[in-house]
């Protein structure tokens, strides 16, 4: 049955289905901005409830499946702006939300690697699609241009405004291009996805500081509006004796040296090879017992590092500690406060760094930083204990006395993450709130982690085009899109029942020595069609939302002896929630109560086993999609 | 104590059934359950690689048979594997499907093979001896084989490569020295324990890595390292040490490091809830340190603390000093590594002159032995080397 992989047999007989479905099916669409669909459409799709974009991920990933990849490259970029370096980067809280990943269901789809899929795999020659609005007159002025600049510029230029971007370094792209390593993203793509925005007449003006070279007050004068998008720069600090010695970085201080460097080709001379038994694991070992060429390693202008111990679990800490590895540090151990599991990163980066021979010592935190002749001779750390607070439920660690230990290391990278510095833009600048575009100041917006705190790019590029809708509705005094779901009747359940059971397809990677032989080089090298046609057909798709009509069911329960989990419910009454969304369903044993048997379809798998064997046929298929409209449309 | 009380043990070795067992003694209507996901009664572990070589049989490998159970109105759910925990219903989810009842849970899990991130790809090709589902079917492999590759290098590596080469197999070794992670082996100290396996014919390979493991048709793996020696194996194993067996209870509010943490009484961060044998983690406050223990009488201590602990008594569990250990001539001071091979195996069931025997008859060298020094390095947990 099984062959390559695919099932093959079980495929053909379910595509012939298919093509029947389709042949004798009628689509019907409508338009709903009931609470209950609204409600439906985030119960049902948690990837992307979880997604801050609410990128249609069911929806791309379909046509994966169909393996159309322009139109999946699009459907992203209507939602993330640019997909192509979330696909590498993102942190995936649709992952964490992914059914597929849910108890007993298995391993949660590849989503961010199937977003990356589809910008590798569209066709070169791609069209990028974008409505753009009349020019309105308007002209705005964004500061920064990291994820949430470039969001809301981008959003700007498509309503019709004149977007013109502040940008304190040389090339923009913010946290991108300066925080995270060229390993983990290419700059090339990088600049082609943002130059995609600026081809939409967006102006940049880089190497220009607000707060420098040109203060805030002059750019409300000069436009009608300003986003602030200026990230978070203002690093937290260890507060610890000895966090003034020489070879104590900070993480993002670091990440922008290397970046810097590398853009500016500043590669440098070779290593001296280092004398070190066989780990076995350590990849410079493994570089030198094979008798390839040394790594290469960035001449950064620095002391250079051996022995570094990080300081953090993120995913700054794991980018710096990749790093130094490649800089041609021996010994890299990331240090952190909590447990693995508290760790902020994904399971694959926690691998990569594994497998690059990075050590991770938990329930640690710095006591003080030792030196010699003002330079970092070793940290004295001290264990910690998880304590747990009861109101909110919330875990800290807390530091055991008498634990202190020391560790030699001779270089120190805190990554404990950056808050913003509102006063390095202007001291006028007041009236920040998370929870609101809008600034104390008049015709002055914030966006992403300049207002929220450090987040991540997913969060910041949403955030971005929240803040762009609310300067247009200030520009404009007038809402210009609403969003709706869009229902679609759907003949059929889109999968069998054994694509189910499809392992999840690992991310391809290159070897530990290519790794070392070029430092810039992408670790991850992205799927091939095969498998972004395999790991495509894993996911449930979720926005398809099946539904019995009561009044032709028959109550013979053939469904709910098919389904392979507890979703298809006798339910005595379905409560409605305040906000006008339905509630838990209240499900009864007793015949003489049940008013429906309903699919549940928070826990439905889309298996379609129900839909096969009805025998009245009373079960329908509709796919649900939250799409946003023009108000006058 | 209430006799409705179900206490649910995950976990069939040593701290298991000492947490079992003791919590009858102290509770004669407690009803208890253990829950295994071998199918196989309590066994000794650290006799698997003499059960692989042949020189015992499987009677002898068991340290207690199921009747004990019924005679201590223990039930033994075997072949039975724990899912995942759900704390708020305080049920387990099995498998098959099924979900056990629980009011207090003590989480004895034991360990699992450690697999070294490079050699992911070649999983399916290699062989772990951790359990007796590991070895199913092995020691007619081995009997029958001629040659053998063996990866790693932690205690029972040597163990295991000795008992092949006493049989008159080819055995090539690929040694990692930090296989006994926490200590990273000094040139002077590989040298020393090159020195002692090579005399038993071994081939021992060092400074060199995997490469490629590639399975022929007709049976057995074309070995490549990157240092281009090539070999032809029937059997590939590795054996680079063990970390806690845990993933099963992640997600569900457990604190777990490594391994689960615990306190001095076995008790979790959740009511109820209890860890102990080398799934669980706990601070030594003598070694100012996070330890995982290894060994068999570390893992009766751990489950006889929980055992009592469970039937209302407050007891803390006695933290092992450091010994020496010995690695082929090499001593390693650390602490909470016992050499399995050596212990009684709860007493009544030793086979101790078996052992005694055995090694007698490896002790055909003469050893040179080089010491290392205990450091702040060896306060580590979780993944660990011996066994």
């Amino acid at each position: 049955m099984k062959t390559n992989g695919l099932y093959s047999k079980e495929e053909k007989i379910f595509q012939d289905k298919n093509k029947l479905y389709q042949a004798h099916s009628v689509k019907q669409i409508a338009y709903s901005t009931d609470p209950r669909d609204f409600g439906q459409v985030a119960k049902s799709i948690p990837c992307q409830e979880a997604c801050p974009a609410r990128t249609n991920i069911p929806g791309y990933i379909r046509c994966i499946n169909e393996k159309r990849y322009g139109r999946a490259y699009e459907l992203n970029r209507g939602a993330n702006i640019m997909p192509g370096v979330l696909g590498r980067i993102c942190s995936r809280p649709c992952e964490t939300a992914c059914r597929h990943g849910a108890p007993d269901n298995g391993v949660s789809v590849g989503i961010c690697h199937l977003k990356r899929a589809c910008a590798d795999l569209k066709s070169p020659m791609h069209r990028i699609i974008e409505g753009l609005y009349a020019p309105s007159g308007k002209s705005v002025a964004v500061v920064g241009s990291g994820p949430a600049g470039l969001a809301a510029a981008h959003d700007l230029a498509i309503l019709g405004h004149r977007a013109v971007v502040f940008e304190t370094m040389e090339k923009p792209g913010g946290m991108l291009m300066y925080g995270i390593p060229e390993f983990r993203l290419p700059r090339d793509l990088l600049m082609t996805e943002i130059n995609n925005i600026l081809r939409l007449g967006v102006e940049l003006k880089t190497g220009q500081a607000v707060g420098t070279h040109i203060t805030l007050e002059t750019l409300t004068r000069e436009f009608d509006a300003v986003v602030v998008a200026a990230g978070c720069t203002k690093p937290r600090l260890l507060g610890v004796e000895g966090e003034d010695l020489e070879n104590v970085y900070n993480g993002l201080d670091f990440m922008k040296q290397i970046n810097k460097l590398i853009g500016d080709k500043l590669i440098g001379d070779r290593p001296q090879l280092i004398n070190r038994i066989n780990s076995g694991q350590s990849p410079i070992d493994r570089q030198i017992n094979r008798g390839l060429s040394p790594i290469k390693k960035i001449n950064w202008g620095l002391s250079p590092i051996k022995n570094v111990a990080v300081i953090g679990g993120g995913f700054t800490a794991v980018d710096c500690a990749r790093s130094a590895i490649r800089l041609g540090a021996e010994q890299v151990t990331l240090y952190i406060r909590k447990t693995m599991d508290d760790m902020r990163i994904d399971e694959t980066e926690k691998h990569e760094a594994r497998f690059e021979g990075i050590g991770v010592e938990s329930l640690v935190q710095p006591a003080r930083i030792l030196g010699e002749n003002g330079r970092v001779s070793g940290i004295e750390f001290v264990r910690t204990r998880i304590e747990t607070t009861e109101k909110p439920p919330y875990k800290k660690s807390v530091p055991i006395a008498g634990s202190e230990f020391v560790v030699p290391c001779d270089s120190v990278i805190a990554a404990l993450g950056q808050a913003p510095d509102a006063h390095d833009v202007s001291d006028a600048l007041t009236g920040l709130d998370k929870d609101s575009p809008a600034t104390g100041m008049k015709g002055v917006f914030a966006a992403g982690d300049f207002v929220t705190g450090s987040t991540d790019v997913i969060s910041a590029i949403a955030g971005g085009r929240r803040t762009a809708l609310a300067v247009d509705l200030y520009l404009t005094a007038m809402e210009r899109k609403k969003t709706v779901v869009r229902l679609e009747s759907h003949a059929t359940t889109d999968r069998p029942r054994s694509y189910d059971f499809i392992d999840r397809v690992p991310m391809n990677t290159i070897a530990m020595d290519q790794r070392l032989a070029d430092h810039t080089r992408e670790v991850e090298t992205g799927f091939d069609p095969d498998q972004a046609l395999a790991e495509s057909r894993r996911c449930y798709l979720c926005s398809l939302k099946y539904e019995i009509d009561p009044l032709r069911c028959i109550y013979c329960s053939a469904c709910i002896d098919v389904a392979p989990k507890d979703c298809i419910k006798m339910v005595e009454t379905i409560p409605v929630n305040a906000d006008g969304t339905y509630g838990r369903y209240v499900e009864t044993g007793q015949w003489d109560r049940v008013v429906s048997i309903t699919i549940d379809n928070e826990a439905c798998i889309r298996c379609g086993q129900c839909y096969e064997v009805c025998p009245m046929d009373c079960i329908s298929v509709t796919k649900t999609e939250l799409i946003q409209m023009d108000m006058d449309e | 104590m209430p006799t409705s009380d179900h206490y649910v043990i995950i976990g069939n070795g040593p701290a298991g059934n000492a947490a079992a067992f003791t919590l009858r003694e102290n509770d004669p209507d407690a009803r208890i359950t253990i829950i295994s996901h071998e199918n196989i009664s309590f066994y000794a572990k650290p006799k698997l690689v003499r059960y692989l070589a042949g020189d015992i049989d499987k009677s002898a490998l068991m340290v207690k048979e199921p009747d004990a159970y019924l005679q201590n109105n223990i039930r033994l759910r075997l072949g039975q594997t724990v899912m995942r925990i759900d704390l708020q219903n305080r049920c387990l989810h099995l498998a098959h499907m099924e979900t056990v009842q629980y009011t207090r849970l003590v989480i004895a899990s034991g360990s699992r093979a450690r697999l070294l991130p490079s050699m992911k790809p070649y999983a399916d090709c290699l062989t772990f001896v951790t359990e007796y589902n590991d070895i199913k079917g092995m020691r007619e492999k081995i009997a029958a084989g001629k040659h053998f590759f063996v990866f790693g290098g932690d205690l029972v590596a040597f163990k295991f490569l000795k008992m092949l080469t006493h049989m008159k197999k080819q055995v090539t070794l690929l040694l990692y020295p930090k296989a006994f992670w926490p200590h990273t082996l000094t040139h002077a100290m590989q040298k020393t324990i090159v020195d002692n396996l090579a005399r038993t014919g071994a081939h021992i390979l060092v400074n060199d890595d995997l490469d490629t493991i590639v399975p022929e048709e007709q049976g057995g793996y074309n070995v490549t390292t990157q240092q281009g020696v090539k070999k032809q194996a029937d059997l590939v194993f590795t054996f680079n040490g063990l970390i806690p067996n845990v993933d099963f209870a992640r997600g569900c509010g457990l604190d777990i490091d490594h391994g689960i943490l615990v306190d001095e009484t076995m008790r979790t961060c959740l009511e109820n809830v209890f860890a102990c044998g080398s799934c669980a983690q706990i601070y030594n406050p003598d070694l100012t340190a996070y330890t995982t223990s290894i060994g068999w009488p570390n893992a009766v201590a751990q489950g006889k603390v929980a055992g009592l602990n469970l039937a209302g008594e407050t007891c803390r569990v006695q933290q092992a000093g450091r010994k020496y250990f010995d690695l082929e001539g090499v001593k390693i001071k650390t602490t909470w590594w016992e050499d399995a091979d050596r212990e009684d195996t709860e007493g009544e069931d030793t086979d101790r002159e078996g052992n005694d025997r055995k090694d007698a008859d490896f002790k055909n060298t003469e050893r040179k032995d080089v010491e290392c020094k205990d450091t702040d390095r060896d306060r580590k947990t979780g993944e660990k080397d011996g066994r």
